[in-house]
């Protein structure tokens, strides 16, 4: 594995139409402006984690992401997120996302948000730590970054808050 | 989720995405990326399947480790064992914005097309 190999095609899984629609946004070119990077500050023994997913995962006892206005305004995404704890299973979740098959995270929380496993690495010291939360939000944010306030600042607090120092980000 | 992983990386975080559709990583600069082949909604894998989940996270982290540099996307060597079209990954019902695109979704494929014909 090395990052020269191309070989993921990320739009084998889209509609022929889909796809040629997704691959105007896309530049042919390689991105070129600056990109933030946090080196890691600790080798991966040590670390802190949480985990992020943009699935639309809700506890039962929170209210879950709004679909209803989606429905009304297609343009509009729910920008907020939701706190889930890292004992987290399929049982406690809501599931919401309008573009996407939801059964599957209902099945089995780990197909799109690794808490089992990393609270099984941790266990074997592969990592330091999962920490106390991981997080959803909701990934259709087509016209608006709203998102990166309304969600990603209180998250980014908490994860301060909680000691974390490195996330698995899982887009739906 | 590149402007997520950006937005934490400034705020003094490390991060991994792992992406069924790094290409995106052209438009937004995506700081770390594992790319995966699997269909939407689970990008760690199948359902019950724990070792092969298992395998894409110790893989993605292995990219979050290994990454030197901003922008790298490296592909992960996991193979879905069905056929895109039974993957059943769409949602029951049309989402709103692609209702919305429809026509405008239905020329790029034609556009796609005729480019492909030249």
């Amino acid at each position: 594995m090395s990052p020269e190999q191309q070989k993921v095609d990320g739009f084998r899984f889209m509609p022929p139409g889909l796809a040629a629609w997704v691959r105007t946004f896309i530049p042919e070119k390689e991105f070129e402006g600056p990109i933030p990077w946090t080196p890691l500050p600790k080798p991966m023994s040590r670390l802190t984690f949480s985990a992020v997913t943009s699935a639309g995962i809700s506890q039962k006892s929170d209210p879950p992401f709004n679909m209803e206005r989606e429905k009304k305004e297609p343009m509009w995404g729910d920008p907020s997120y939701r706190a889930l704890p890292r004992e987290t299973t399929e049982k406690d979740i809501h599931v919401n996302h309008l573009h996407i098959n939801t059964d599957y995270i209902k099945q089995d929380i780990n197909v799109m948000l690794p808490l089992g496993h990393l609270a099984q690495l941790e266990k074997e010291g592969v990592i330091g730590r999962l920490a106390p939360t991981s997080y959803s939000f909701y990934g259709f944010q087509f016209q608006s970054n709203d998102f990166l306030q309304e969600a990603f600042e209180p998250m980014s607090k908490r994860m301060k808050q909680e000691g974390v120092e490195a996330v698995f980000l899982t887009p739906a | 989720m590149g402007l997520a992983g950006r937005y934490l990386e400034e705020k003094g975080f490390s991060t991994v995405v792992l992406n069924p559709t790094h290409e995106f990583s052209r438009r937004v600069g995506i700081p770390r990326s594992a790319a995966i082949e699997f269909p939407y909604g689970r990008p760690l894998g199948q359902v019950g399947d724990w070792e092969g989940q298992r395998k894409v996270v110790l893989k993605t982290l292995e990219v979050l480790e290994k990454a030197s540099k901003p922008g790298e996307v490296w592909h992960l060597p996991f193979t879905w064992p069905e056929d895109p079209k039974d993957t059943k990954w769409m949602p029951p019902e049309m989402s709103p914005v692609i209702k919305l695109y429809l026509e405008e979704i239905k020329r790029a494929r034609q556009r796609e097309a005729e480019k492909a014909k030249r």
